[in-house]
């Protein structure tokens, strides 16, 4: 039991501490690079000999980034931008920013002007991904990251490397989708600890969380399953990694037993397959990836999808968990509504901002959506 | 000081006002008669390549021209309302929930348009297009064909990019043909192609004339005939009545008329859609200081003109929403250096994350450049409820005050 808890405290002091990451990164004198969300080709950088570092933001008061952003913006990015301006990815080689929401083409430009010292390196992707037009734009838009980042670092790219790092993110893929099944088994594991198991992935490369993943899922079936009277919950949304949210979760008892959270299991939903090169592989991946509102489906499959999610796993309900201002978000909500709907699912609607000091709203919500599922 | 041009009633049948209008019109009529006839008819984004329809023999109608005209004739709010009772946030785009309203409704006093059998959706505008569209084609269980032009962080075009754009164009072509049964032909792609060059040089031509002093025509024009040249420009008719309104602008310059009322003291280039809702107040705001808003980025932005299949392709890929910082700031420089702009308001629009999202940096760099003040006010294209005219009038009243202080006024 005591591992078990050693791995947990683990997972949580890297999730909290993404500037000690970075130092330490740096300390070992490699190059880091920041990858803005979401489906930034981590592989690349990883496969160019650097640490590809995650972010999205971080819960804290806008200030400087209120210069360049009006408050309808998504937090998310106000919040990567302010941490930029505040020197918190100070040595960091470049940052990657895709282009895949208004908000982040908007993130783009304003870093440009706003932290210098930081070259901002753009990935556009194709919506129309799936045809091989759309593959070959993307493979364009990886070369274009791969020429800047040689640029910005000096290193360079091997197609043979890459493979070797798509493996290791595929493997890295593979266990977080194994974890997020076997934590349904141990309903002990509260929602924050889940949260930092993910978002400690962010922070580090992927063969050491995936060894730390491997160790965490050994400690638990060493433990003693127990009862589970949980009240299990689906999660879809951007992010759900506020302190007070996962905790308001906790205490009424709810277990997300799956997801559909961008900074979570959305990102593992698909490998890289073999294909003639490295690159080919990456592009027909982002070719694959789906059920996610940045991404079109005229189908709005994530829809159909969200309901497979409560099935599969029994669940009782979903809580959509909404990041303020983020419109692709905000359609597809009514969407995933209707659905639930049809089915007789019971849905919940929260609005989280990373600005947000007061969860008593939230709170509320959550304990009527307790009652109601009871 | 120019003399005012009194608004005619009825109006001239010869004006460029009353032809400009009478196209804007006539898209709805033609879109009807075409469903009445049996017709397929589509929705169709601003900046989907208007050829494409045209060259095939489509009738299209443009949603967000349809929530323009609802929001200004006042009902904006109330459909924005049917949405949000759906479940859409009030933070979604005015247009997108009152077209989503209307989809639903299908039936309004301000501007109906006849029910369509697919969607033409094109994302150089924004990203948010794309949702849009996607709910729409879910709804109303029709085709959706998307043309996906992604934003450019370059100044430049790629090949890559071009090469992206233009199979899509093949494709949404394709599709079409397959659909509808109507078929591509190079001969009526070249009318087409001519006819948008036509109406584009007019339209620049035209626009270009505000560098007189007084300029021969009020801004607020220009958003009005925007419409025409979104989705009308590869018409024969677009095309004459742009040179009309050209020739008429030139008269004024050689007669000293203008369309702005009163006497032009300030000169500024206002930034953003309109404010549909309060176009009035707005405009008033701004006449009741003698400020002429002189030019706006669609002055420049929708004149298309390129040669061949590959240029058009380009030029899609060149318009306001989808540049970068750079390219869209050089842009609105260009404008505001050649018509002696003294000042830059900018509408930041809670309605549009895209335009407003650099605004304010873009903004700074124009100011630095150009030696000019900018204000901003808050508002939205459609929802009423996102504008304060007090707020408006506070922010024009200190832009005026600076650009009067720096011609030496008190």
């Amino acid at each position: 039991m005591s591992g078990l808890k050693e791995s947990l405290q683990t997972f949580h002091k890297i999730a909290s501490s993404p500037k000690e990451q970075l130092k330490k990164y740096l300390a070992e004198d490699k190059k880091v690079v920041i990858c803005a969300p979401v489906y930034t080709p981590e592989e690349i950088v990883h496969a160019i000999g650097m640490v590809p570092m995650g972010t999205w933001g971080a819960d804290i008061e806008i200030k400087e980034a209120k210069t360049y952003f009006p408050a309808f913006i998504c937090s998310v990015m106000q919040s990567v931008l302010e941490l930029g301006i505040r020197g918190e990815f100070e040595g960091a080689s470049a940052i990657i920013i895709p282009s895949l929401c208004d908000s982040l083409k908007c993130l783009g430009e304003n870093w440009k002007s706003s932290v210098e010292n930081i070259p901002f390196i753009p990935m556009v992707y194709p919506q129309n991904r799936k045809a091989d037009f759309g593959k070959a734009f993307t493979k364009a838009g990886y070369e274009r990251v791969i020429a800047d980042l040689e640029k910005a670092t000096g290193q360079s790219f091997d197609d043979a490397k890459l493979t070797a790092s798509i493996a290791i993110y595929n493997e890295h893929n593979a266990i977080m989708r194994q974890l997020s099944d076997c934590l349904n088994d141990y309903p002990n594991v509260t929602a924050a600890d889940r949260n930092a198991i993910f978002q400690s992935a962010f922070y580090m490369e992927k063969s050491e969380h995936t060894a730390l993943v491997k160790d965490l899922i050994s400690e638990l079936t060493k433990t003693e399953k127990t009862a589970n009277n949980k009240i299990k919950i689906v999660t879809t949304g951007i992010l759900v990694d506020a302190e007070d949210l996962l905790k308001i979760l906790d205490e009424n008892d709810m277990q997300i037993v799956a997801d559909n959270v961008a900074s979570e299991s959305r990102q593992y939903h698909v490998d890289a397959k073999p294909a003639e090169t490295g690159l080919d592989s990456l592009s027909c991946k982002f070719a694959d990836m789906d059920n996610c509102s940045v991404l079109f489906n005229v189908d709005k499959a994530i829809a159909q999808y969200t309901v497979d999610l409560v099935s599969k796993y029994q669940a009782n309900g979903v809580i959509f968990v909404m990041t303020k201002f983020c419109d692709p978000e905000e359609f597809d909500y009514v969407m995933i509504k209707k659905a639930c709907e049809e089915k007789s699912i019971p849905l919940l609607l929260v609005e989280i901002d990373r600005q947000m000091t007061n969860y008593e709203q939230v709170r509320t919500a959550v304990e009527t959506f307790k009652e109601i599922l009871k | 000081m120019s003399n005012e041009v009194k608004k005619k009633s009825p109006p001239d049948p010869n004006s460029a006002k009353f032809k400009l209008g009478k196209i804007a019109t006539d898209a709805y009529v033609d879109a009807q008669a075409a469903k009445d006839r049996g017709e397929m008819i589509g929705w169709c984004s601003s900046n989907f390549p208007v050829e494409i329809p045209e060259t095939l023999g489509l009738a299209v109608c443009y949603p967000e021209n349809q929530a323009a005209g609802i929001a200004a004739r006042g009902g904006g709010e109330r459909l924005c309302n049917i949405s949000e009772d759906d479940g859409y946030s009030n933070d979604i785009c005015a247009y997108a929930r009152i077209s989503l309203a209307y989809a639903k409704i299908k039936d309004t006093p301000e501007q109906n348009m006849p029910e369509p059998d697919f969607l033409l959706c094109c994302n150089n505008i924004c990203n948010c297009m794309i949702k849009w569209y996607e709910n729409l084609a879910k709804d109303l269980n029709i085709p959706m064909i998307i043309i996906d032009i992604p934003f450019n962080p370059d100044y430049e075009v790629s090949d890559a990019q071009v090469a992206y754009v233009k199979a899509q164009f093949l494709e949404a072509i394709k599709q079409l043909e397959e659909l509808t049964g109507k078929k591509w032909t190079e001969e009526k792609f070249q009318e087409v192609m001519e006819y948008s060059g036509r109406t584009s040089r007019a339209w620049l031509a035209a626009t270009s004339e505000a560098k007189h002093t007084p300029s021969p025509f009020n801004g607020f024009d220009l958003l009005n005939h925007m419409a025409v040249m979104v989705t009308a420009r590869g018409k024969k008719e677009a095309a004459e009545a742009m040179e009309v309104l050209h020739k008429e602008y030139l008269e004024n310059v050689e007669t000293g008329n203008s369309t702005f009322r009163g006497e032009e003291k300030h000169r500024i280039m206002f930034e953003g859609i309109a404010c549909w809702p309060y176009l009035r107040a707005t405009s008033t705001g701004l006449k009741s200081r003698g400020i002429n808003m002189v030019t706006t980025i669609y002055a420049d932005a929708f004149g298309f003109i390129y040669d061949d299949f590959d240029g058009m392709v380009k030029a899609y890929c060149n318009v306001p929403n989808a540049m970068n910082l750079e390219h869209a700031r050089d842009k609105r420089v260009k404008l505001i250096k050649a018509n002696h702009v003294e000042g830059l308001l900018v509408h930041t629009n809670r309605s549009c994350k895209l335009w407003s999202g650099f605004m304010a940096e873009m903004s700074r760099q124009i100011a630095a450049e150009c030696e000019i003040p900018h204000v901003a006010f808050d508002g939205d294209q459609a929802d009423p409820r996102n504008f304060s005219e007090a707020q408006y009038e506070t922010r024009v009243q200190g832009l005026t005050e600076i650009m009067e202080s720096k011609k030496g006024g008190c």
